[in-house]
Order: C-alpha cells, then structure tokens, then sequence
C-alpha cells in the first residue's frame, strides 16, 4: 500500500516531514534575501532591525547597474530573436526533412544544453579574443544564441511533430505558395511552440553568468556579471536588492508567460 | 549506378532550412570546442605533457579529487532527501501537489547568483544559521560553513534537488499502485514492498535523475567559485583560472578536455541505459 496515500499511516508523517523539510529549505533562501533586501542592517543582520528602501535607492543611483540591466535585456532579447529564428528553421528540417544524418544533426543541435558550460566559456572567449568579440554586444548576442538555441528547439520540434502537415498541403492545393502556407497556416498553429521557445531563450540569456563573466568588459557587463563582480568584494545589502529584482523579474516573465500562454492557446 | 548517383541528392531532401544554425553552431561552437580541445596537446608543444602535469601534480590531482568528492556528496545526499519528496508528491492530492510543485520550478527559476548569494549570507560565521546554533547553545564558536567544501556540498545541493526531485516524480507516477498491493497481498511487509517492488520499480528514475545532477555538479562553476576557497577548488574554477590568470592555455585545455570526455562518457552511459533525456 505504499502507492496508496490514505494507506500511508505512520510513514506518511515521516514523508511529510522530509517534504516540508525540503520545501523550506528551497523557500527560505530566497524570502530571506528578499527580506533582507528591504532591512536597515548594513551587516544583513536577520531579523532587520527596520525596514528601508535604502538600498533600492543605492541601486537606482549607481548607473552602472541600470546600464548592466539594460545590457542585459538587450542581449536577452537579440539572442532570443535570432535562436528562434534560426530553431524555427532548423526544426523545419529536423522534423520534415529526409536526409541522412538527421538524428545526428538533433543530436549536434542538443549539445550546446549538456557541454559543460565552462568548456563552452573558455573555448568561445579564446576564439573571441583572436577576432576582438570580446567585450561587444555582437560577442553576448552570438554566444547567449548557442546556448540558448536547444532550448527554442525543443519547444519548436515538439509543437511541429504534433501538426498535421495536410492542412499546410491543403492550403498549397487552394491556391496558396508554399510560404505563404506556411506563414499563414503552419505558424499561427505552432505559435505555442514559438512563444515557449522565445521566453526559454530569453532567460537562459537573463540568468546567464558563466559565459559572460568571460565576455565581459569593465564597459559592457550584464546583470548577473555586475552581481558577480559586487559579491566578490562584500556582501553588501545593494546585491539582495539587486538579486531580489532580478527574481521578480524571472517570475513575472513566468508568469506573464503562463497568462498569455492560457489566452493564445484558446 | 544511375540510381546511386540520384541517391545523395534525394538524401539531401529538406535539409536546407537546418544550415543557417549549422553555420553558426560550426563556427561558435563546434570550432572553438575543438580548437580550444587541440591546444591541450599542442600547447606548449606537440605532445601529451599537460596531461601528465594534471595528473603527477599533487594540486590539481588534489581538484580532481574534490570535484569527483563533491559531485559525489552532492548526488547522495540529492537522492536521499529527494526521494521521499518525490514518492510523497507523487502519490499526495492534486492540490497540494501542485502546491510543492510550485516551490520547486520557483527555486529552479531563481537566479542563481541570487540563491547562492543568500547561502554566502546564511552560511558566513555571523550568519543566521551560526547566530542560531549559538543561541540555542549547540556550539559554542561559529562553524566554518562557508570558504570550503562543506559550503560547496550545502549550496550546490540545494540547487540539485528540484533536478533529482522531478524525474523521479515522474518515474514513481508510472508505477501501477496495484503493483504494490499485490506485494501486500502476497504477504510482503512494507519494508520487503518497498525493498523488492517500489524501489526496483523507482530506480530507473532514481538513476537518470542521479547520473544527470553528478554530471552537472562536475562541471559547475558559480556556486563553488562563490561559496569554496582558493585552497580546495573544483574543475571548473582551476580552468577557469589556467586561462584567465595564469594563462596557461595548454594546461587549461586539457583539464576541459577531461571534463568534456567524463561528461560525455556519462551521458553516454545514460541514453544507453535509460534511453535519452526526456
């Protein structure tokens, strides 16, 4: 009966247990830097003594983080524009084409998700420091979009597996070019796909701090490379308002994400 | 032979839409990897020397050992916590299933710098977690939980867990709950049930879960560059380090090409076993 929850009796309290354990455990981290985002204590003294909005005041003098933030948003949305693109193409091929090598080509395309992201870091700083990218909007945007393109593929491949491609025919045999078709019928019908794809690809791009701790320049540096660069000197309460931001902005994204996907898929 | 000259061109059907991304995985991707691959032995001269200097170093021999250690650490005590989530939120009622659900795609979804910024400020000698035990009187000096491994094992643990939580939710929502009673039925106890049913059943989810959080833990880099020390680094940080501050390319290089060679042997060993990822 161990698959049987009203049949769980004393081993159930235990299964509790842990599970409030580790559901605390992945709450409390961030409610606390939230907290203490909003706390009067210089030395992130919990409980805070008061409350302030201090340190968000900081934060909006400092013109280096708004610059970091809009750096940020840019590249997050250039490197989800053109993975979505490029993931629209290639999924055409991956799940129409004939060709040999197909399963080896979604293999090559999967790869930039499970190389350690190090390895990727270091190799694509090496090339970019031959050819000058390094520390240019041009060098994020190109990396972001490698590591971001499984990640609009996947969405993509699932969506267009799951059309039928007679209604794109049938459209074809009514008169329409085949671009045509596929504009008006096939997208619109994978349009959940896409939508997916672009807010997966723009928060890899948002989150990511590897690759471009490697890219960046006294001059150009994202949001998460600015953090990094703080919480390596102190653990100032500026970087808990920082990080707080950038989570709530993840999770309205996420959630926008979620509304907008419940509407279009009416 | 007429009809073997048509094949390849039959064979190429489609493909066209796939080069744009070709052309830019081969020359951001595949190129720097290989290139970057080939200076492990060509760096500072023909030959395989960095790899030797890897492994007949103590210092980095030491890395290795930590990186394996942690990642180790990590996948057990994943696991261990893990498992009970997942067979409780697999089998609990919709709501409240949904509910932990929710927890775990929003600690997942959290920055990570912004999560292993909050354990750096839990975890620091005046941090809640010292002030706490002080208070209480369980030690009387602050514990060193931060600038080691301990730090390491504590925060990168926390960011695993939604990974060993959710394939195995899903493996244990596989399993036909009249499995169990059988077992029942034909007279197992709940231990021998869950011994000899439950977790043979599980294990499958329990390994992919598990291969896939060791093989990242491996190559992680943020969480022990921010909550290790200089002393007892991981992979990730000393080629990090080869390169940008030492600038010893050669030897850098062929640490990565260790990384990438275990990472792919593993997941190798994972679609081989339980058949891709998702």
């Amino acid at each position: 009966m161990l698959l049987t929850y009203r049949h769980l009796g004393g081993l159930g309290v235990a299964l509790w247990a842990v599970t409030i354990l580790v559901c605390l455990f992945l709450l409390v981290p961030i409610v606390f830097i939230a907290a203490l985002s909003f706390g009067s204590s210089q030395w992130l003294v919990f409980p805070p003594p008061s409350w302030t909005l201090r340190w968000y005041r900081e934060l909006a003098a400092d013109p280096r983080w708004l610059e970091a933030a809009l750096t940020s948003a840019k590249v997050g949305l250039l490197s989800a524009a053109l993975a979505v693109l490029l993931a629209l193409m290639a999924s055409f091929a991956l799940v129409r084409g004939r060709f040999r090598g197909r399963g080896l080509l979604r293999a090559l395309f999967l790869t930039p998700m499970v190389l350690p992201v190090i390895v990727f870091a270091v190799a694509i700083y090496a090339l970019f420091l031959r050819v000058g990218l390094n520390g240019t909007l041009v060098g994020f945007v190109l990396a972001h979009t490698v590591l971001a393109f499984p990640f609009a593929v996947i969405p993509i491949v699932n969506s267009l597996e799951g059309f039928d491609k007679s209604i794109e025919d049938a459209a074809v045999l009514c008169g329409a070019s085949p671009l045509q078709a596929k504009l008006k019928i096939t997208l619109p019908a994978i349009r959940i796909g896409l939508f997916s794809a672009a807010v997966f690809a723009f928060l890899i791009s948002w989150d990511e701090v590897v690759v471009a701790i490697f890219m960046a320049s006294p001059d150009l540096q994202t949001l998460p490379v600015r953090i990094w660069g703080a919480l390596r000197q102190d653990l100032s309460p500026v970087i808990a308002a920082a990080s707080t931001i950038l989570v709530a902005f993840t999770l309205l994204v996420m959630a926008a994400a979620a509304l907008l996907r419940r509407r279009i898929s009416r | 032979m007429a009809a073997n000259a048509s094949v390849p061109r039959r064979q190429r059907r489609g493909f066209g839409p796939a080069v744009p991304a070709l052309v830019l995985l081969a020359l951001f991707f595949v190129i720097p990897v290989v290139s970057l691959l080939l200076r492990s032995i060509l760096e500072p001269e023909f030959g395989l020397q960095n790899y030797a200097e890897l492994f007949a170093t103590s210092t980095y021999a030491r890395v290795l050992y930590n990186t394996f250690l942690v990642a180790f650490v990590v996948t057990a005590v994943s696991l261990l916590l893990g498992y009970p989530v997942a067979w409780l939120l697999a089998i609990m009622p919709q709501r409240y299933a949904n509910l932990v659900l929710a927890i775990i795609l929003v600690s997942m979804w959290t920055n990570l710098l912004a999560r292993t910024y909050a354990w750096m400020v839990l975890l620091q000698r005046t941090g809640l977690i010292n002030t706490t035990l002080m208070k209480l009187g369980l030690i009387s000096e602050p514990l060193a939980l931060v600038k080691n491994l301990t730090g390491v094992t504590i925060g990168m643990t926390y960011i695993m867990l939604p990974f060993i939580i959710l394939p195995l939710y899903a493996s244990i929502r596989a399993i036909d709950p009249t499995t169990l009673q059988a077992a029942a039925l034909c007279g197992a106890g709940r231990w021998q049930a869950f011994r000899r049913v439950l977790l043979p059943l599980s294990a499958p989810g329990a390994a992919a879960g598990g291969l896939m959080v060791f093989v990242m833990s491996l190559g992680y880099f943020v969480t022990p560059a921010l909550l290790g020390s200089a002393s007892q680094m991981m992979l990730a940080e000393m080629i990090a380090q080869l390169v940008q501050s030492l600038l010893n390319w050669g030897l850098g290089s062929a640490a990565a090409f260790i990384l990438l060679t275990v990472t792919l042997a593993l997941y190798a060993v994972q679609i081989r076993f339980f058949g891709g990822m998702r």
